[in-house]
């Protein structure tokens, strides 16, 4: 009898995140491809034109604010890696010193615990051309240091570079510290005997051995690039102009100003597209080494 | 920086040339040193500039302490500074965020744990795909279901109230709780659950009597990692909020982005630092736990 009644109430205990993951997830992902499809203007408008359906598609890789978005993607993912290399920099000098090692940590880490716009509004005071840092350089005498990098299109995505590394070095550190503590002691002491010299057993051991959470680093990367929204609007609301403009803010922009719903669901749609391009090649390298892993341990 | 000449007990397993440690010490110590006062930076700038009066602020030292430490920008941004159109500064923010806070907590964790709770430990034949499903959920950008979730809030009739928040943030945030619940429930021995069904134990009274007293360590993890990001949330809050019910994040962005004539720079510093106090201070007493809800929400399955 008990058997018989737990079949059925543990599938009914689910039934809420079924109805939501089918709702909220799977179907909205669905809504938002089919408004995609159509022209729907300010309200949805549900027939779809076989003539040309990707006619929203072809509208948004000719709109020029969107180019920007996805070269600002690029620059800003290629910016915000190194924060996974100044990461693993720092936590191999903390396990390396071990002194000290609460206290780094904790230094580190406080960015994460901080809303992105506080870190966009403090960044965006610290990058102030007449009362900020580069007033600063200037009462020393360095009239030649320029930080006035949010009011010139050309630089304001490396202030934005900047604020994201700060905010997200901690959080890799963290990662790569748990990692390298997983090490086994045995391969340094082996490594040192031989003689070979600390950069070589970091770049030719340790680095490979921690292929899976320098992978772990490099999805949990991306994914915030691409959804990198707020941090824009603390610190420079997409401008000057549209320089500062990523596909996060530019479909949220199309949404909700534009009253363009088609073209904003083509947007949001592209969104899903580089995620799945970027993750899944990620994800399954990843469950692969952890397999590998797990194998070899086995 | 005092040298100790011998290695703290139990850290190191392997002689190390001793003559080579000072100075490699010292040069680790000086850069992770620096490294933390860049860190540092911002942190100090916030607080220097929240005490200062715009009259200092106009000289342009960044890195100068208060001549006078004034509390008036404090006063002013929680009291009466402008976000928007209404005047009546952070603390209607505050309250909304708090607001918003209990029921996104109480409903994300229910929700997450019994799920957690059902397909690790309850035989579900279709709980493998399910999972799979939930860890994909996890990655999709929340742009390409926002329309879909605005016009579904607004027919349940709660667009523009705190309630629409808390749904939004429990839907966005079950895929990656579930999977650390069940991460956590699926070590548990399954001899427990069966001689628990065998003493005629049900569903829920094996969940209410057995397993929630075990997952004290898993719940503290979830909710700090929760309270911060929900708390540190601005676009769910901006869209979902309307007028009324617009998290502090929002309030200090409308606050600091939307000035018109001067803007009083001690004001929005003190504005911000208003805003990032609540997590900062469970970061700093919880730090320990705060650790492993970073690792258990990076690693997410």
């Amino acid at each position: 009898m008990g058997i018989r009644w737990s079949r059925l109430t543990p599938q009914l205990a689910l039934a809420p995140a079924v109805a939501l993951t089918a709702i909220a997830f799977i179907g909205s992902i669905g809504w938002t491809i089919l408004l995609s499809l159509t022209s729907s203007r300010r309200l949805p408008d549900y027939t779809i034109d076989w003539s040309d359906p990707l006619r929203q598609y072809r509208r948004l890789f000719a709109d020029l604010g969107w180019n920007i978005a996805l070269s600002n993607l690029i620059i800003l993912a290629i910016g915000s890696a190194l924060a996974i290399v100044f990461g693993f920099v720092l936590a191999a000098m903390i396990e390396r010193e071990r002194r000290g090692e609460d206290f780094f940590r904790t230094v580190f880490l406080y960015p994460l615990a901080i809303s992105l716009i506080v870190t966009g509004v403090a960044w965006r005071w610290i990058f102030n051309p007449s009362l900020g840092i580069e007033s600063f350089f200037h009462s020393l005498g360095m009239t030649w240091v320029s930080f006035n990098w949010l009011a010139d299109g050309r630089t304001a995505m490396y202030a934005i570079i900047l604020a994201s590394v700060w905010q997200s070095s901690g959080f890799y550190m963290a990662l790569m510290l748990a990692g390298l503590k997983a090490i086994n002691v045995e391969i340094w002491s082996a490594a040192r005997m031989d003689g070979v010299a600390l950069w070589r057993v970091y770049l030719e051991i340790i680095i490979p051995m921690m292929k899976f959470t320098f992978l772990t680093c490099a999805i949990l990367l991306s994914l915030g690039v691409i959804k990198a929204y707020d941090i824009i609007v603390a610190m420079t609301n997409g401008g000057p102009g549209q320089s500062t403009w990523l596909p996060a803010y530019f479909t949220i922009k199309a949404m909700s100003a534009k009253g363009n719903l088609a073209f904003a669901s083509a947007a949001a749609a592209m969104m899903l597209a580089i995620t799945v391009v970027v993750f899944l090649p990620l994800v399954l390298l990843t469950a692969w080494q952890q397999r590998a892993r797990k194998g070899a341990a086995g | 920086m005092t040298e100790t000449s011998s290695p703290p007990a139990g850290t190191v397993m392997f002689p190390r040339p001793k003559k080579r440690i000072r100075g490699r010490s010292i040069a680790i110590l000086v850069f992770l040193t620096m490294a933390a006062l860049f860190f540092c930076i911002p942190l100090y700038v916030l607080v220097t500039t929240s005490f200062k009066t715009m009259d200092q602020i106009r000289e342009g030292a960044i890195f100068s302490l208060p001549e006078v430490w004034t509390f008036e920008a404090w006063r002013y941004a929680w009291d009466e500074a402008c976000s928007g159109i209404t005047c009546e500064g952070l603390k209607r923010g505050f309250v909304n965020s708090l607001e918003i806070l209990f029921p996104s907590l109480i409903a994300s964790i229910a929700i997450s744990a019994v799920t957690g709770y059902a397909l690790a430990l309850w035989s579900v034949r279709w709980a493998g795909g399910f999972l799979f499903l939930l860890f994909l959920c996890a990655f999709v950008p929340f742009q390409i279901i926002m329309y879909p979730l605005i016009v579904i809030t607004v027919n349940m009739g709660i667009y523009g109230s705190i309630w629409a928040v808390a749904f939004i943030h429990t839907v966005l945030a079950m895929p990656v709780l579930t999977l650390i619940f069940r991460n956590y429930y699926k070590d548990i021995p399954p001899d427990i659950i069966k001689a628990a069904v065998m003493d005629n134990g049900s569903f829920w009274r094996i969940f209410i009597e057995i397993i929630l007293p075990m997952s004290g360590n898993i719940l503290i993890v979830v909710l700090i990692m929760q309270i911060t990001s929900i708390w540190n949330d601005y676009l769910i809050g901006v869209t979902f909020g309307g007028l009324g019910a617009q998290p502090m994040t929002v309030n200090l962005a409308n606050m600091v982005t939307v000035t018109t004539g001067t803007v009083s720079y001690n004001v929005n510093m003190a504005a911000a630092l208003q805003t990032a106090i609540p997590p900062l201070v469970i970061y700093f007493v919880l730090g320990k736990f705060f650790v492993e809800g970073i690792a258990a929400g990076a690693v997410k399955g």
